[in-house]
């Protein structure tokens, strides 16, 4: 059994960890901005903006929360402000989350291993479920693309696993409560969704286990509350007495996407009042559509598409889902088979609230569906996914046809086979050529580039209008520009979200051509520039499209 | 009682199906004034439009081929109320109401039968029965379809019955299986897509109950031949490529794309052999077809805002209604959990009634899968009364909640479909025709030529319809234009002609009457009359 846990864990590992640096073929302008601001704590203390030892990072006015940032600096002490130390920490997070799931479904399907009549295969002796459990989430598409990426979400995911873990495991043995409240609060620090999610997810526990909690000692519940609030203190400090706190949540939500689903309304509501319509006047009510939108955004989530298609280019490999298609009729069984299964009722309602609440966060947003925002989803999917796997080979297993059986499962096996092979293709072989774009790729050569012909300007502009968005935060990162200069020079000029920025020579804004001197560097996109000009080189996509221009003016 | 619920289930969707048939939609497309005109003229000399006799293939329309049994059906409303809204529509209003009722008889046979020897659930096939129609009759989805001369709604119908003619053969009169045959036959003269669920459908039917038909094997063979004589007519035209020539257009399999995708996959894995199988143009296919396939599933299609076309849905409520959501999930668990009486005819039915609408482009769609319809609702239905069964505590408490939001859901929908649907979506119902026809009439004798836009689409049927036109006058006066692509265009009979290009026609004679889209009026023009949409923009312009 441990062997096999082992080689899971270690195809987790090789999936994570393989190529780190090199897929995805560049870091968004997310990843680059941890990776600076941790570069920038570790040498100073503060981040871009100067701000000592902070919980938020203002960045690109989205106020990420900050732990990430922490988390990544030993490895960016240890290897140096590389892609691939960025991105380690939630690489790492992500192969300890295939390990605690492993524990964590040990508790789910107890009762689902005693009851093994008709078992003839060795594969479904004990603990079958949860180590396929922890394998699917190993090979998962979803878990896989985020645990790749320098991003915030896939650590919040470990968190609330470890969380729940541990509140079961403190359920018996109540030392393990104090480690549950530290990690669950310590998550407030590490993503938005999980200021939503992790409180509803506890409540839920609290409600489920009411009994067992109440037959806890004192001591340990006050203990881990105590625990819970100290953590979560300059957090909740934070949220409540700084404005900035709530930009980000006006930014992405959709109450402040006001005009278009508003504007309708707004006519309907005059035509109400014109024929006197009372009940029209109620039922096109302002608060009726916010509240359609949100179960819209909400069920969004539940888009079978999730199998085919994905969301943003970003998300997922490019012509996959973040399911594998295969995985889908075993869903299905899974979800019938766990509803009317013997398993503990507790733990029943503990995965569905689990699975239903997961999307709440992103509800808010507009922009759905999300497959970051709704990363909790995990492992629920595969949870159900596994019980259905066990579900249907225990029922053919009762199938008298031998023949027809071996049938079914090498045609099973070989459609696995194939699905699994070809997403790694399309990962790791398809995906920087189809969407490095995307990526925002080009920068490190254009940053090497502008580098080594910097003595010869005066004066460098670089463009930030799309897809050159935040152009800045990779010149920083690529030349490793030292903190304690940025923050001196930046103090003045550089601001939000669509602000230019400007530090040494450098100028990030949109380049007009007409307007600027000559003898000046400019690095912008092909379009921004008029053909004929003097082109010292170009940077091209991996598809072999343009990316960057570096010109002479 | 139990018929007294049904009287008041079927006076509700009669209700909800007529009220206001002809004002609401505010006009009529293009296709249902073909229907009407088509009707009007085989009533009259047994023709269609372009003068074929008593066609039971097709009807050319415009070029698409339409099964044609709609058209007779609407014959007698047209003799009775006359060339109007109200008498096209009547046929899918009537058979809207009728598919209510023939789905209660429907459930009472799939859940209570005597071969499955379920002896319990006699008890309750007849409640389930019930809900199953009553959700049927408010239904979003089959109102919106019901409320126009849609011909996919006639053929949900006859489907329905088709099964239900079916199973009563399997349970009680054998012979009753020649008139489910000759009920899937109508709907087969009736809508496309009948033609690839149906015999999808019956050869289900035919494996489920092998044995029995085996047993009635007299039955089955007079049926087998009947089917055969009855699809006679129309076998020679389903092989021609006029009949596939709609399917080919809109089709997802010729969407080179996927090609281009593949070959350019397969090259940057080095043209390696196992790069071939992974990235195979016909994988690449099937997913694609699946992926439209799960469109139709889609959570904001089902149940929030509907088909993107405001025909199919009001935009404001989803195909079904958003209450229906747990009880529909409920509804799947219970069935499979339960397996009842002929339990399995339902998912398959609904798995099946997806597959002709994945192979085209636009997905989701609710008119194509429309032949899914009532499997939603007795889905919904089903798992309905099995929660209220289980739930023992809060009963009540739950109960009138739920009614509650039941209530608002409804209300939400006819109140947006009464107060605002019309204003909202006048365009998508080729609102204006008539108003500017009747405009044209009402002056046409001051002019020697009538230049009308065809940028709207087909206005000569509007021509036909409204002014009545005499169909023998029609077929000696107009020219017509057929494409290399099948489509049919009329370019002018008696004094009309239609165009998209105003520049050839001299103007300020004063004796020829424009009438095109304001973007298309001359600028030195002088305008005669404006016709607004009802939201308040023009949509013609009538000048000299």
């Amino acid at each position: 059994m441990k062997k096999i846990l082992l080689l899971i864990i270690f195809i987790a590992a090789v999936l994570r960890l393989w190529q780190l640096g090199q897929v995805p073929p560049s870091p968004d302008w997310d990843e680059a901005a941890l990776g600076y601001n941790a570069y920038s704590i570790m040498q100073t203390g503060r981040d871009e903006y100067g701000k000592l030892f902070p919980v938020v990072l203002r960045s690109f006015d989205d106020y990420k929360p900050a732990l990430y940032a922490y988390l990544a600096i030993p490895f960016v002490k240890a290897f140096g402000l590389e892609v691939w130390a960025v991105r380690l920490p939630s690489a790492i997070f992500g192969i300890l989350t295939v390990l605690t799931t492993y524990f964590l479904t040990i508790e789910l399907f107890k009762k689902f291993e005693t009851e093994k009549k008709n078992l003839t295969s060795h594969f479904l002796a004990s603990r079958s479920g949860s180590l396929l459990t922890s394998f699917l989430l190993a090979i998962s598409p979803w878990h896989i693309q985020f645990s790749r990426i320098a991003f915030e979400a896939n650590v919040g995911l470990a968190f609330n696993v470890f969380a729940i873990f541990f509140f079961l495991k403190g359920l018996k043995k109540p030392v393990w409560l104090l480690l549950s409240a530290f990690t669950a609060s310590l998550n407030f620090y590490v993503y938005q969704s999980e200021k939503v999610f992790t409180p509803l997810i506890f409540i839920a526990l609290l409600i489920i286990f009411r009994k067992e909690i109440f037959a806890i000692s004192k001591k340990y519940l006050m203990v881990s509350v105590l625990i819970a609030l100290f953590v979560a203190m300059p957090m909740l400090n934070f949220m409540l007495v700084d404005k900035a706190a709530l930009s980000r949540a006006q930014g992405v939500s959709f109450f402040s996407d006001k005009t278009p689903f508003l504007k309708e309304n707004v006519q309907r509501l005059i035509i109400d009042r014109q024929n006197n319509d009372i009940l029209g006047l109620i039922l096109d009510n302002r608060r009726i559509v916010y509240f359609k939108t949100f179960l819209a955004n909400y069920l969004s989530h539940f888009e079978l598409n999730w199998f085919l298609k994905g969301d943003l280019p970003r998300h997922h490999a490019p012509n996959m889902g973040v399911l594998y298609i295969f995985e889908l009729p075993f869903l299905l069984i899974g979800i019938y088979a766990f509803t009317f299964g013997n398993f503990d009722r507790k733990i029943k309602a503990l995965i569905f609230f689990w699975f239903l609440i997961s999307p709440i966060p992103a509800s808010f947003t507009s922009g759905v569906p999300h497959a970051i925002r709704t990363l909790n989803f995990l492992p629920t999917f595969q949870i159900f996914t596994a019980i259905g796997i066990l579900f249907a080979f225990r029922k053919l297993s009762d199938l008298s046809l031998r023949h027809l059986r071996y049938l079914i499962f090498s045609f099973i096996f070989l459609f696995f086979l194939l699905n699994f092979f070809y997403y790694l293709n399309q990962y790791f072989v398809q995906l920087n050529y189809f969407t490095s774009q995307d990526w925002q790729y080009g920068y490190k050569k254009a940053v090497s580039k502008v580098w080594e012909i910097k003595n010869n300007y005066q004066k460098i502009v670089v463009s930030n209008k799309p897809y050159l968005d935040q152009s800045y935060m990779f010149f920083l990162f690529y030349s490793k520009y030292p903190p304690s200069l940025y923050q001196k020079e930046s103090v003045l000029s550089s601001g939000g979200f669509r602000e230019n920025h400007k530090f040494d020579k450098f100028e990030f804004r949109p380049i007009e051509w007409e307007n600027e001197n000559s003898g000046t560097l400019l690095v912008g996109m092909p379009s921004d520039f008029p053909q004929g000009s003097k082109v010292i080189e170009t940077i091209n996509f991996l598809d072999g499209t343009p990316a960057i221009s570096i010109i002479e003016k | 009682m139990k018929k007294l619920f049904l009287a008041f289930i079927l006076l509700i969707a009669f209700i909800l199906r007529f009220y206001q048939l002809g004002e609401n939609p505010p006009s009529l497309t293009w296709d249902e004034t073909a229907w009407g005109y088509n009707a009007y003229s085989l009533g009259i000399d047994g023709r269609d439009e372009f003068g074929r006799f008593l066609p039971l293939d097709y009807l050319e329309s415009f070029g698409d081929f339409k099964p044609p049994f709609y058209a007779y059906l609407d014959i007698i409303p047209v003799k009775v109320f006359g060339l109007n809204e109200f008498a096209v529509r009547f046929p899918s209003a009537l058979f809207g109401v009728l598919t209510v009722l023939v789905t209660y008889f429907l459930v009472i046979k799939l859940f209570d039968n005597h071969r499955t020897k379920q002896t319990q659930t006699q008890n309750y096939a007849e409640k389930i029965g019930l809900i199953s129609a009553l959700i049927l009759a408010i239904s979003p989805w089959h109102i919106m379809l019901s409320r126009a001369a849609f011909e996919a709604n006639v053929a949900t119908f006859f489907i329905v019955l088709g099964i239900w003619l079916f199973l009563e053969a399997i349970e009680k009169n054998k012979w009753l299986i020649l008139l489910s045959v000759v009920s899937f036959a109508l709907s087969l003269y009736t809508f496309n897509t009948a033609r690839v669920f149906v015999p999808l459908l019956l050869l289900i039917l035919a494996i489920g109950f092998r044995s029995l038909l085996f047993e009635f094997r007299k039955q089955t063979f007079f049926a087998f031949i009947l089917a055969v004589l009855l699809l006679l007519p129309a076998f020679k035209f389903f092989l021609t490529p006029q009949a596939s020539l709609r399917f080919k257009e809109v089709n997802i399999f010729s969407d080179i794309k996927i090609v281009e995708t593949a070959n350019k996959q397969i090259q940057n894995d080095n043209n390696a052999f196992w790069s071939k199988i992974i990235h195979n143009r016909r994988l690449a296919y099937s997913a694609e077809f699946i992926k439209h396939y799960f469109d139709n599933l889609s959570p904001s299609f089902l149940f929030i805002r509907g088909d993107g076309n405001p025909k199919f849905s009001t935009q404001d409520v989803g195909q079904l209604y958003l209450w229906e959501l747990p009880f529909f999930i409920a509804g799947i668990l219970y069935l499979f959990r339960k397996k009842e009486g002929y339990w399995w005819i339902i998912p398959l039915w609904l798995i099946i009634g997806i597959f002709p609408s994945a192979t085209a482009r636009e997905t989701p769609h609710a008119l194509r899968i429309e032949t899914t319809l009532p499997t939603f609702q007795i889905l919904t239905a089903y798992g309905l009364f099995f929660v209220f069964r289980k739930v023992s505590y809060l009963r009540y408490l739950i109960f009138s909640f739920i009614f509650l939001f039941f209530i608002f859901n409804i209300l939400y929908y006819l109140h947006g479909y009464y107060a605002h649907y019309k204003r909202e979506f006048s365009q998508e119902w080729q609102y204006g025709y008539k108003e500017a026809i009747a405009y044209v009439q009402s002056v046409e004798k001051d002019y020697e030529k009538i230049v009308f836009t065809e940028e709207l689409g087909r206005p000569y049927i509007y021509f036909l319809f409204h002014t009545k036109y005499d169909p023998k006058k029609f077929r000696s006066e107009a020219v017509v234009e057929r494409e290399v692509f099948g489509f049919v265009h009329v370019r002018n009979f008696d004094k009309y002609v239609f165009t998209k290009d105003f520049s050839s026609f001299k103007k300020g004679n004063n004796k020829t009457l424009f009438v095109n889209t304001p973007s298309g009026v001359a600028e030195n023009a002088e305008k005669l009359k404006t016709f607004y949409l009802l939201n308040g923009n023009p949509i013609l312009v009538a000048y000299r």
